[in-house]
């Protein structure tokens, strides 16, 4: 069985509600439950990032984590917005 | 005197009122529009916004070559040949904006929407639509591209419908604006060949184009207030 290749609107979708339900999650995990490449999913990181959709906090013991923003929370609820925009004029 | 000899009595007032209306619908569509290109990279946004960029510009610089009376016959070319290419432009981008998926990865990006492989195809072909015209002194092929144009952005639009079976509200309307846009277009065409720019056709162009702006306004003001 074939499933349909995420789009790339979908897969930003995927991973912002991933570290939204989380509130904060380690790199490596969110990697996994992206279903991404580590390639691709330090290139979606690198851009949510500099996008400030995303925040690498690390802690006192060097951890590393992901929060999401509050900008990158917006972008969640604008996110239905736009994909109705994109159903509505057949784009 | 009745209504269109009132229109037509006022055509410079009108021409202006027509000009700031349209002019103003295209610029609320980009800036709404570009909003959501930001915020998702949308290539298909990103075309749809560039079709209305180049409506509004091309409405505005009709209206200053609809001055060309008080401009040198340079200027008044020049205007009448960035007026084609710019209208000829939107329409292509509206239509590409419907077929962008078919050459497109969703996932590709381009650093421009404007000067892309692609679009640069669209815009030699613009170019050469508006220079024909030009060395013709017609607006024929202007008129033809066009036709043809939204003859098949008016098929995609009505296969986009039928195939979400009614459950995007907005495909209907985007189909009749495509109808709206390919009639005006047919109209512009005899009206310049068979009716000698009858300003009475012309108004009914008008009130088309007007119709056309307002469907795609209120699609987008009202998504985006969702």
């Amino acid at each position: 069985m074939t499933t349909k290749k995420r789009e790339r609107l979908e897969v930003i979708r995927d991973i912002l509600n991933k570290v939204k339900e989380s509130k904060q999650i380690k790199p490596t995990r969110l990697l996994y439950a992206s279903n991404l490449s580590p390639q691709m999913f330090k290139e979606y990181i690198n851009e949510l990032i500099n996008k400030k959709f995303l925040k690498l906090e690390v802690d006192e013991n060097e951890k590393k984590n992901f929060t999401l923003t509050k900008k990158g929370s917006d972008f969640l609820q604008e996110y239905r917005v736009i994909e109705s925009f994109v159903e509505n004029f057949g784009l | 005197m009745d209504l269109y000899s009132l229109l037509i009595g006022n055509k410079y007032l009108l021409e202006i009122i027509y000009t700031l209306f349209i002019g103003l619908i295209c610029a609320v569509v980009v800036l709404k529009t570009d909003r959501f290109f930001r915020l998702s990279l949308h290539q298909g946004i990103r075309y749809f916004r560039n079709a209305f960029l180049f409506f509004g510009l091309a409405f505005i610089s009709r209206y200053i070559f609809g001055l060309s009376s008080d401009l040198s016959i340079t200027y008044s070319c020049m205007f009448g040949i960035l007026f084609e290419y710019l209208i000829v432009m939107s329409g292509f981008f509206l239509f590409y904006s419907l077929i962008w998926r078919n050459f497109e990865s969703a996932n590709s990006e381009y650093v421009s929407s404007l000067f892309n492989s692609r679009i640069l195809v669209f815009h030699l072909i613009a170019l050469f639509i508006s220079l024909l015209d030009f060395l013709f002194g017609v607006y024929y092929f202007m008129f033809l591209s066009q036709i043809i144009t939204f003859l098949f952005a008016s098929v995609i639009a009505c296969l986009n419908y039928k195939k979400s079976g009614g459950k995007r509200k907005f495909l209907k309307f985007y189909f009749m604006a495509m109808l709206l846009a390919f009639s005006a277009w047919i109209l512009n065409f005899l009206a310049a060949l068979f009716f000698d720019w009858n300003p009475l056709l012309l108004i009914n162009i008008g009130i088309i184009n007007v119709t056309f702006f307002l469907l795609f306004l209120f699609g987008v003001l009202k998504i985006t207030r969702k």
